[in-house]
């Protein structure tokens, strides 16, 4: 019988708005007990005074880049970065190659996380076939064996006839869409934000628009439908106002942020850095304060990564040729305390909510028991040192993907154990650790 | 990390070269036009060094004028096109360029087409490189040869304005201009019709002339000291971005032409659209045009940046 007692933590739920100093009890994989626990012989402990214990954290947006003949990560690699990073459950997106839109994608994808025995993995499957845009995927399969969203993530729906197809069916199997938001029209050619800085680069412009668009048309389209809509990697200030309007009129929307729409803006770009080539691209300090104020009024309400591994020749090249986005799992808690807390936008309870309850309930893994601290559900625990300085080294993350603009940064604020099922996957602290009493 | 524009191994761009560089590169040039003309026989200061043009988009007339240049500074030329390099099997720009450089060439000539390569390219080797035009962004020595031929006109930059017509937003040699043309002191107009002319052109460059963007040819003929038209690049654009009346609002026709101030040259880059954006008759034009004189300062403002960069050396 397997016990572990984490002693004296901050223990912050933010689920049921739980936020005490508390010890909590892992006993056979599963939360035993949360309250002023004696030590016993039987428990391991770690001494969490000072630091945080939250539910696992959860990240729906990570590229895992399995099947790919590249293997620019792995899903066992990409587990791993998610375990380092604080994740217990990462949902990963099917722009691989092939694409997962099959059931028996699905199951391969689940059947590798297995294998790999480090995060939980579920799958997010293609809305279209081959991530096409130009007719529905298997999406009713999908969900038979486990597909927890639909997405053609890394490609828009862009048709709005097969948009309206796609909420449809993703709406009866009780699931939810997400969407990268891009009308592709307009960005023919485009690496990064339309402006200033665009123009003297000589490098095609990405209007804003090209998001505000198609955010404001899914949600017409979904008024009568009624779909779990899910807008990712928001980068545009105006987008917020569009997500507002909609939930303020109760229909299902929510957005999602990532760590480089928050800290870094279309400057970054310039000497044509390409580790600033992101899609959506970085825009203005004007859309970070729009992102924030959606932060802190709940307008967005889920902190993903975006992790998107490339190997560096993909970006040892011209910008316009240069691969899109950068890894994320083993930066982003760091990132987000710095954006969000230390900024004032919002508190740590309210940050946990963002990435753990509240993306659990989106992709319904919250009836799994995830994203919680319950009595009798599963032990997953992430005991989060607030106050741990540190240097961003991109070299030693443990992806492959070394695609990092904060490489070198100092931050603060580290998972320092990550406990999945009631096995700590990582201990980073092993001062902090001792034997039963 | 970026090269500095102050960096005198290399020429890149024309934004951050400071006014003094500039004109010492102008007055060089124009030391070296007998020189350049190929009417005295070749110089020997570039002796025993190798020049590689290294054109990953097509081009005949700037690889040409730049491989001049080289013969008569004495030295050797390597020339390597996007067909024949090993670019066309896969092998990244990187590469490419670090195993010419291993062959000991002292300077890359480098045409791109997309923006920002010759600096990737820079930031890589050793050896000198000079930008022949990267995508949209800049044509450096192109830049220096207008104005050139505009100061032999001219003679002063400040107090003077220029305008620059027509697909300004794809125009690696508007944004050279641009730059070279405002640290000099001389204000510009971009005129075109606003899907080619973006207003975010005003904000691009530190001065002290200044950039303006307006929409009315007509309107701005009579006010100008100058005027460069561009060649309209439709293979750069989405189709629907040229209108129909392309031609009738803002090429210059006989009529237009007749209504700039006496003075006022008419420059163009080049290869011209006759018809199109220019009229045959105002391209020919001897008195007007300095579209040839822009050609004959090429081989002498590429003498003057081939010296210089390899002078560092």
């Amino acid at each position: 019988m397997s016990q572990i007692l984490i002693q004296g933590g901050r223990v912050i739920d933010p689920g049921r708005g739980f936020d005490q100093t508390a010890d909590v009890l892992i006993r056979d994989g599963v939360i035993a007990e949360i309250g002023s626990i004696p030590p016993s012989n039987q428990a391991k402990r770690i001494d969490a005074d000072g630091c945080i214990v939250a539910p696992g954290l959860i990240d729906i947006h990570v590229h895992l880049r399995e099947p790919d003949p590249e293997h620019d990560e792995t899903v066992a690699s990409g587990a791993a970065a998610a375990i380092e990073g604080g994740f217990t459950t990462i949902c990963c997106m099917p722009n691989t190659h092939p694409p997962i839109d099959t059931a028996e994608m699905v199951e391969f994808v689940q059947h590798k996380a297995e294998q790999a025995n480090r995060a939980r993995v579920f799958v997010v499957g293609c809305a279209t076939h081959q991530r096409r845009g130009e007719r529905l995927a298997a999406i009713r399969s999908m969900a038979e064996v486990g597909a927890v969203a639909f997405s053609d993530d890394g490609d828009c729906v862009a048709d709005a006839s097969m948009m309206d197809h796609v909420l449809r069916t993703v709406h009866e199997v009780d699931r939810c869409f997400m969407q990268h938001c891009q009308e592709p029209t307009l960005t023919n050619g485009a690496s990064m934000n339309a402006g200033v800085t665009a123009t003297r680069l000589g490098l095609v412009g990405w209007p804003a628009m090209a998001e505000e668009l198609i955010i404001e048309r899914d949600v017409r389209l979904n008024r009568s439908i009624g779909c779990r809509y899910h807008a990712q990697h928001l980068s545009s200030g105006d987008s917020v106002q569009i997500i507002r309007r909609a939930r303020t009129e109760g229909q299902p929307v929510t957005a999602e942020i990532t760590p480089h729409h928050l800290l870094l803006t279309e400057d970054a770009c310039d000497g044509y850095n390409t580790m600033a080539k992101m899609n959506p691209p970085l825009r203005t300090a004007g859309d970070i304060a729009q992102l924030k104020a959606g932060i802190a009024d709940g307008t967005i309400t889920i902190l993903g990564t975006d992790h998107a591994p490339h190997p560096l020749h993909r970006k040892q090249t011209d910008f316009a040729d240069a691969a899109f986005g950068i890894v994320g799992l083993e930066s982003a808690l760091p990132l987000y305390v710095k954006a969000l807390i230390e900024d004032g936008v919002i508190d740590w309870p309210q940050m946990l909510a963002m990435m753990t309850a509240n993306p659990a309930q989106l992709v319904g893994i919250d009836r799994l028991g995830l994203g919680s601290l319950t009595v009798g559900g599963p032990a997953d625990l992430t005991v989060i040192d607030p106050e741990l300085q540190w240097t961003i080294l991109a070299e030693e993350f443990a992806s492959p993907g070394r695609n990092c603009p904060f490489d070198g940064w100092q931050v603060k604020g580290r998972a320092i154990v990550t406990i999945v099922a009631g096995h700590p996957r990582q201990h980073r602290a092993p001062e902090r650790a001792g034997a039963g009493a | 990390m970026p090269v500095a524009a102050t960096d005198r191994r290399h020429l890149l761009a024309l934004e951050g070269l400071p006014q003094g560089e500039i004109l010492t590169l102008l007055e060089v040039a124009t030391s070296l036009r007998e020189a350049a003309s190929g009417r005295i026989s070749p110089l020997d200061r570039l002796a025993g060094r190798v020049i590689g043009n290294l054109f990953f988009e097509d081009s005949t007339r700037t690889r040409h004028s730049f491989s001049l240049a080289a013969i008569r500074l004495g030295a050797d030329t390597l020339d390597l096109t996007g067909r024949a390099s090993s670019v066309s099997k896969g092998e990244t720009l990187l590469d490419t360029a670090r195993t010419i450089e291993a062959m000991g060439v002292d300077a890359l000539v480098i045409r791109s087409r997309e923006a920002g390569v010759p600096a990737m390219i820079a930031e890589a080797v050793e050896c000198s490189v000079i930008n022949a035009g990267d995508g949209r962004h800049e044509h450096p020595t192109q830049g220096l040869i207008d104005l050139l031929t505009l100061q032999q006109r001219w003679g002063d930059f400040t107090d003077h304005r220029i305008a620059i017509v027509g697909d300004i937003a794809a125009s690696r040699v508007a944004r050279s201009a641009i730059h070279g043309l405002t640290t000099l002191g001389t204000d510009v107009l971009l005129v075109g019709p606003s899907t080619l002319v973006p207003r975010t052109f005003e904000q691009i460059a530190a001065g002290p002339g200044r950039v303006t963007v307006g929409h009315d040819l007509d309107e701005i003929l009579p006010q100008v000291d100058a005027i460069m038209m561009l060649r309209v690049q439709f293979e750069r654009h989405s189709p629907g971005a040229i209108a129909d009346d392309y031609r009738a609002r803002y090429g210059l026709t006989q009529a237009r032409a007749s209504r700039l101030q006496p003075n006022a040259p008419i420059l163009h880059p080049g290869p011209v659209n006759r018809g199109l954006e220019i009229d045959a008759e105002v391209a020919d034009d001897p008195e007007r045009s300095v579209i040839l004189d822009q050609v004959a300062n090429g081989v002498a403002v590429r003498m003057a940046v081939l010296s210089r960069c390899l002078a560092q050396r």
